[in-house]
């Protein structure tokens, strides 16, 4: 610790700018994963309220909840327990007054376990009948207000707010949540359609609805038109800056142990033993990535107070205390390279 | 008894045609209590004999032994050990540690050497001696070459070594220092028993020796003797 810590105070400037890029590099990896958490809340946050385990579409529907079309005879005759009727129809929403807004209509039965037990008012009330809806939060803050009453699409109905709902984002557009008569309607589809797909919070098997294509909420929300390739772009460029991480304090030890070779000679020479030395670079790679990625944090912190609510970000501190972990066991392995140098420095040729 | 014995040892340096015979069969033995001194022109191999003798290097052949103990046949973590302990070596060049002021060089001996280590009151003395007791605060980078071997010195006695290795350990001081430093050497000498072995071209120092040897050409001759020897 003495040796480290006092070669990092006598050398400000060196140290200084290792630490701001790992500052930098953490940032940006912990940014990036607020990002990539924001935009899957926006694409599955309304699947997740609903405690979603189990997920029946139609088998033509090529994954996808808008391309699908339930009908009675599909369900073979089986009861609905467990299971909630979802349709689902993108939709643009206007008022006098208000900006036009693009959103997701889901429809639902008011007696199955969405509509019971999941939408979770945070003002207002529950929606009653055919003409009243309850609508994702996001679109108080675009003009739209409890009363109001709106048009969907170019319908000349009008349809009353009378509740908002926190996190109802589904294929990142705020949610409205109507009946399934609306549904229909919006969908210009007769009685025999049921639904756009089945929703269970229990796990369900295939053999279940047999006629219908069956997905565990995993395979649903993978399969969410964007969202892995979103994940994995994501995903990579986090790994990739992990690897720069990496590569950055294992370069920056190294030029800085190239410098002190002949340090380390007066030391090897004067008995000091290799495994003191190895101690304090391997200290200071700590220290030095402890530094950054509380920089990093920090940084973060910041900006997820400063930053406009329209940004999807999230910041999962766990998650971030994790890879903050990692970047410090990085730290450990990029500090292997000058451990090697220092156990094979021969004093006497470092000394002329 | 010998402290510190060197046995027809040979160095090359180099391979094929660029090989040079640095030390030639070159047999020395240092006695506890005694100063010795080795005088040799620039490039003789005064610095190959030093690191020899102190276990930096191994000779190409030959031995080196440290209280009867042959060194080579230690393991290295020994040998460093083996350093630490019983060697103070002042080495030519690179002493100390840039990042560390003149009072901390001596902190990093305190916390890998924790005992046996010289007395407050000695230290006090020896900086004194050294007149470097106002530089504690500095760092090498702000002394001069003078200031620097002093504090150089001072670190390599500060282990209190039983053998005391020194490579030119006057060359950046003035007359006045360097009867300094001669007398701190036969006094370590004399008073504490230790073996002093200076290598040098600085002829000021003769008068403090016990023996006198020359290098020249790889091999080493005695030019002088101790009286009582
Ligand atoms: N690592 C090495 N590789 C090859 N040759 C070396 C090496 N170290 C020293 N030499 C050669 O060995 C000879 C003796 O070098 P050494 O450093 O022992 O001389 P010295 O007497 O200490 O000189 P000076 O008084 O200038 O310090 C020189 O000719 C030098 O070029
Ligand atoms: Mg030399």
């Amino acid at each position: 610790m003495f040796l480290a810590l006092k070669e990092m105070k006598h050398e400000k400037l060196h140290y200084g700018l290792i630490v701001a890029m790992i500052v930098l590099i953490s940032y940006l990896m912990f940014f990036l994963m607020g990002m990539m958490l924001g935009l899957q809340n926006e694409n599955d946050a309304a699947i997740k309220e609903w405690g979603t385990e189990t997920v029946f579409l139609n088998k033509n529907s090529n994954d996808n909840l808008g391309q699908s079309i339930i009908t009675r005879d599909q369900l073979s005759g089986k009861g609905q327990k467990n299971v909630a009727l979802v349709g689902q129809a993108p939709v643009v929403l206007k008022e006098k007054g208000a900006s036009k807004e693009s959103a997701q209509f889901i429809g639902l039965d008011p007696d199955q376990f969405i509509s019971r037990e999941k939408i979770k008012i945070t003002s207002g009330r529950q929606a009653k009948g055919n003409n009243e809806i309850v609508v994702d939060k996001s679109l108080s803050k675009k003009g739209y207000h409890l009363g109001d009453r709106v048009t969907i699409n170019s319908q000349n109905e009008k349809y009353k707010i009378v509740g908002f709902v926190n996190d109802a984002k589904f294929s990142v557009a705020p949610v409205i949540y109507g009946s399934l008569p609306v549904w229909r309607e919006l969908r210009g589809l007769n009685s025999s359609a049921v639904a756009s797909g089945l929703f269970s919070d229990n796990k369900l098997s295939k053999n279940t609805y047999p006629d219908l294509q069956h997905y565990t909420v995993n395979e649903y929300i993978n399969k969410l038109p964007g969202y892995s390739a979103q994940n994995n772009t994501f995903t990579f460029m986090i790994g990739f800056l992990m690897v720069i991480s990496l590569i950055v304090i294992a370069v920056f030890l190294y030029i800085l142990t190239m410098q002190k070779i002949s340090h380390y000679a007066v030391m090897r020479a004067q008995g000091i033993p290799a495994r003191h030395l190895i101690i304090a670079t391997v200290t200071q790679s700590i220290f030095l990535m402890v530094c950054g990625v509380i920089g990093g944090i920090l940084l973060t912190l910041i900006t997820s107070v400063a930053i406009p609510m329209s940004v999807p970000v999230i910041m999962n501190w766990p998650l971030i205390s994790l890879m903050a972990v990692g970047l410090i066991v990085l730290g450990m392995i990029g500090s292997l390279l000058p451990v090697r140098m220092i156990i094979k420095i021969d004093p006497v040729q470092a000394l002329n | 008894m010998s402290k510190l014995k060197l046995v027809d040892v040979n160095k090359y340096y180099g391979e094929g045609i660029s090989r040079v015979h640095v030390l030639k069969d070159v047999s020395f033995s240092a006695k506890a209590g005694e100063l010795n001194l080795i005088l040799g022109p620039s490039g003789s191999g005064k610095s190959t004999f030093l690191t020899i003798a102190g276990g930096l290097q191994t000779p190409t052949s030959g031995k080196v032994l440290i209280d009867g103990i042959d060194i080579e046949k230690l393991s290295s973590k020994k040998r460093d050990e083996l350093r630490l302990q019983k060697i103070g070596f002042i080495l030519q060049s690179y002493n100390l540690l840039p990042y560390l002021n003149v009072a901390d060089q001596f902190k990093l001996v305190d916390r890998i050497k924790k005992n046996g280590n010289v007395s407050s009151e000695a230290f006090d003395e020896l900086l004194e001696k050294l007149a470097i007791k106002k530089l504690l605060k500095q760092y090498p980078s702000e002394l001069s070459g003078g200031q620097n071997q002093r504090v150089a010195i001072a670190r390599a006695l500060y282990t209190n070594p039983e053998i005391i290795l020194a490579d030119e350990p006057t060359a950046a001081l003035d007359s006045n220092l360097v009867k300094t430093v001669g007398q701190l050497f036969q006094d370590l000498a004399k008073k504490e028993g230790k073996a002093v072995i200076a290598v040098t071209h600085d002829l000021r120092l003769r008068e403090y020796a016990d023996n006198v040897y020359e290098l020249a050409d790889g091999k080493l001759t005695l030019s002088k003797n101790s009286p009582d020897q």
